[in-house]
């Protein structure tokens, strides 16, 4: 298992947000979470990302724990996220921003004088994430110009740029457009495979793409798995289809 | 021994009721409004002029001596009349970053020195020997002027008539309703602008009455503001950013500190408030009272 | 392209102005040389790097000061020396002050940094045995490149040798600082000016980038100081006071945080403008208040904003979100 989490559980005060969650993610694996609002996706998320520190549980990447890390070390480690809410540097070209990225991940990061545009090797890299994102003819714009879809693109596009092992993408086609919504996936697909990234967690609601390209799907109901199974499998799970649909569930009770 | 120390702590506690009156409008503008304004010192300084001239002119036109101060307290507030014009000037910058509201406060506090110096030139004035017009009181081996206890007093009946102000009357409601959630208190129904300029106004109205009462004890110096806003701002980290309490407890520790500091080892004086600052900083940013979230 | 003729025509001007003949402007030409260097470091910090420090002055001062000490009291005369030794000191000192005070955001950025910068000041007021006092300290004159010109007359000295000594140190500033920006680090330093929280999902430490940039503005602050002090031979406490600070953000405002030499321009434009309403009317507070209020309501890109047409930028905006 390349990701996996422990008995992960956490309050807010009184308010519990996850309880007992044990999640894995193998090498190979597209894995999707799925889940109401309030479902605690976003919980699990920060904590799958080192983010955020459970009350109790840990979460191992690679055999490590990373427990409550924070973000920085765990980009070093190998892992990346995109944001749900578009998360950008607004006046960063969109080359800028890969270069970040790139400069990061290569660590030339407190170069204080070193040329940047003389760095053929971040260029070249940085332009390559941008042309698998479709976005190089917009190189030179910056990203608070850029239509809202782009921005996208370009949020998960500098994740991408970190070269990571496994990444998880934070609901990648929400505000894009229904049509467009397959040619972000499949760019997903194919940048993941020309990277060598070699686990993909996405937390989505559309439930076509969420069919359409997971391994295994986890549904999360009121903090707790209620399912962690095949496509096929959810889709014949009564509790996640009532769940999916919104038919009333349990009280949630304390943990 | 004791007499000594009783007679710092009296005089740390008279400037700590100035401190506090300053910093309770710093505390309430930053409350309410999130704005630092570094331009409060600005205000003490123009209420200490304009009440050396209201005193003038009343006591040159009959007002009988002893009752200076309350031509000293009437022109204190009667100057707060600056409140709505600066707010309409920072009311330009409420949707933008801290920095550059910081930083229109920055261009008051400029504008207010030289104006000071226009009006009432750059020797320093005073109410002349109206300070001891109340006598002195000698207790245990100690001599105090009364004044300074009329200060201290008012300035614990302001504290009071504060907390009073915001735990029962409904303009305490809104300005606390306003403090902690901006948004909410509109869709409410309260109408922000007027209670920004009320708060502004009030908030100068305290600095203002600051800089009057200590008039008698000090002259009108122009530097007298840009000074003091370093002090205030002293109070208000110690004592919590927004803090009503804050300004209290954070006056009390600044003004006795200081004073204890004057009178065993000078050079210390604001040294040691500074290092008391950034230590606050480091350990407990939010203060004695302030809110967690920093 | 338009910046390059236009930076070449000025540092043409630069050098053409002693042969000018108005000693004066000459001499205030110093005072700028001086302030474009420490603004040059507190745009990295504030321009390139979104914070906002209210107590710069306090390496003012100890760039001043270490000129006072080296010449006056240690009998050291070399202006190399005494610039190693601002940069020495100011380095030293920002090093723990940076890593305290980069910790923390906005408000409690600036507040901290403010009260360093008095803590300095009262110091330097109140240890009158150590450091003058209100007084101050004198600056003795010091030798240039090893040339001893203490024979010189003093308006001769300031004009010639020492303003072309002083223009060359800001030009090497300048030069380093243009690599430092644009490098890998300048552009991590402007990414997390506009988005801390992305910045360190892709990896990057913000606090220690923000403390390079603290450090790097203390050395450019500490050289600004030290250049300072030769020009009136005599440095006090009021160069660490926090309005001083406040004057060096006005600058940075005035010529334009947004482009490298928007602060350059600033300084030039203050010094010059302090100097003409001074003659004419000794209330330039007034004027300067007044014009800062402008600034900061109608132009915040600064004058550079005005020709690049670019006022607001948004990406101060985007400095306001979370406080950490």
């Amino acid at each position: 298992m390349i990701l996996q989490a422990r008995d992960i559980r956490k309050l807010y005060g009184e308010f519990c947000a996850l309880d007992g969650v044990s999640v894995g993610v193998n090498a190979g694996e597209f894995v999707s979470i799925i889940g109401p609002n309030g479902a605690g996706k976003s919980t699990l998320i920060n904590v799958l990302t080192g983010i955020l520190e459970p009350t109790a549980g840990r979460v191992f990447f690679k055999g490590r724990d990373i427990t409550g890390i924070g973000p920085v070390r765990l980009a070093r480690l190998g892992m990346a996220r995109s944001f749900q809410l578009v998360s950008i540097f607004p006046e960063l070209t969109v080359l800028e921003v890969l270069q970040v990225a790139v400069v990061s991940r290569l660590r030339r990061g407190a170069r204080l004088f070193a040329s940047l545009a003389r760095d053929r090797e971040v260029a070249e890299q940085a332009l390559e994430v941008a042309e698998l994102f479709l976005l190089a003819d917009k190189r030179t714009v910056p990203a608070r110009q850029l239509p809202q879809g782009d921005k996208k693109l370009l949020d998960v596009a500098s994740a991408f740029a970190l070269q990571p092992e496994v990444i998880l993408l934070d609901e990648p086609t929400s505000g894009v457009s229904t049509r467009d919504k397959t040619k972000v996936m499949e760019i997903l697909v194919s940048a993941s495979r020309r990277i060598g990234i070699k686990a993909i967690i996405q937390v989505e609601h559309d439930m076509d793409i969420v069919f359409g390209y997971s391994d295994r799907i986890i549904a999360l109901h009121e903090g707790r798995v209620l399912a962690d199974s095949t496509p096929g499998e959810i889709r014949a799970n009564e509790d996640v289809v009532n769940m999916v649909i919104g038919r009333k569930g349990r009280k949630r009770s304390t943990c | 021994m004791l007499a000594h120390a009783l007679n710092v702590l009296l005089s740390g506690v008279f400037h700590a009721a100035i401190l506090f009156l300053v910093a309770a409008g710093l505390q309430l503008v930053f409350g309410v409004q999130r704005i630092f304004n570094l331009a409060c010192g600005s205000f003490y300084a123009l209420g200490a002029y304009f009440g050396v001239s209201t005193v003038t002119v009343l006591t040159g036109a009959g007002l009988p001596r002893p009752l200076f101060i309350v031509a000293l307290v009437a022109g204190g507030i009667a100057v707060a009349a600056v409140g709505p014009v600066v707010e309409r000037l920072l009311r330009f910058v409420y949707d933008r970053d801290e920095t550059f509201q910081l930083l229109l406060t920055f261009a008051v506090v400029l504008m207010m020195e030289d104006i000071l110096r226009i009006v009432w030139g750059t020797a320093p004035t005073s109410t002349g020997g109206l300070y001891l017009i109340y006598g002195q009181v000698r207790a245990l081996g100690v001599t105090v002027p009364v004044y300074n206890l009329i200060v201290i007093a008012a300035g614990i009946a302001i504290a009071l008539l504060m907390g009073y102000m915001l735990a029962r009357t409904r303009f305490g409601r809104i300005i606390r309703a306003a403090a902690e959630n901006r948004e909410m208190s509109e869709a409410l129904g309260v109408n922000m602008r007027v209670v920004y300029v009320k708060v502004f106004t009030l908030g100068t109205m305290l600095g203002t009455l600051g800089g009057a009462l200590v008039i008698p004890s000090t002259a009108a110096m122009s530097e007298m503001g840009i000074d003091l806003i370093v002090e205030a701002f002293a109070v208000v980290v110690i004592g919590g950013l927004g803090s009503m309490r804050g300004a209290l407890a954070g006056a009390l520790v600044v003004g006795v500190l200081r004073a204890v500091a004057i009178s065993t080892w000078p050079e210390l004086e604001m040294l040691l408030i500074y290092l008391i600052v950034i230590a606050v900083l480091v350990f407990r940013p939010r203060g004695l009272f302030g809110a967690a979230a920093a | 392209m338009k910046a390059r003729i236009a930076v070449a025509a000025f540092a043409l001007a630069v050098l053409a102005v002693p042969q000018l003949g108005r000693d004066y402007y000459s001499i205030l030409m110093l005072s700028f040389f001086a302030y474009a260097t420490v603004l040059l470091g507190l745009n990295l910090l504030f321009g390139y790097g979104g914070l906002l420090s209210f107590g710069h002055a306090l390496f003012i001062g100890i760039g001043a000061y270490a000129a006072a000490v080296l010449t006056g009291k240690l009998g050291v005369l070399h202006m190399e020396a005494i610039l190693l030794v601002a940069v020495a000191a100011s380095v030293l000192v920002a090093a723990p002050v940076g890593a305290l005070c980069v910790r923390y955001v906005k408000i409690y950025f600036g507040m901290l940094t403010l009260a360093f910068g008095m803590l300095f000041y009262s110091f330097l007021l109140k240890f009158y045995h150590l450091t003058g006092g209100d007084e101050g300290m004198r600056v003795l004159r010091p030798t240039l490149l090893g040339f001893d010109l203490s024979a010189t007359p003093k308006v001769q000295f300031l004009i010639g040798p020492y303003y072309y000594y002083s223009a060359a140190v800001l030009a090497v500033a300048a030069f380093v600082m243009w690599r430092i920006v644009a490098s890998p680090f300048g552009l991590c330093l402007k990414s997390i000016r506009e988005n801390p929280t992305k910045a360190e999902s892709l990896g990057i430490s913000v606090n220690r980038y923000r403390w390079y940039a603290f450090v790097i503005s203390a050395a450019y602050g500490g050289v600004g100081g030290a250049l300072l002090g030769p020009t009136t031979g005599q440095v006090d406490p009021n160069l660490a006071y926090w309005t001083h600070s406040g004057n060096l953000v006005f600058m940075t405002l005035l010529g334009g945080f947004t482009h490298f030499f928007g602060p350059v321009l600033g300084a030039f434009v203050f010094i010059y403008l302090q100097d003409a309403v001074m003659s004419v009317v000794s209330y330039w507070r007034l004027v300067f208040g007044a014009i800062l209020a402008v600034l900061v309501i109608f132009v915040p890109g600064g004058l550079v904003g005005l020709v690049t047409g670019r006022g607001v930028r948004p990406g101060i905006k985007a400095m306001r979100e979370s406080p950490r």
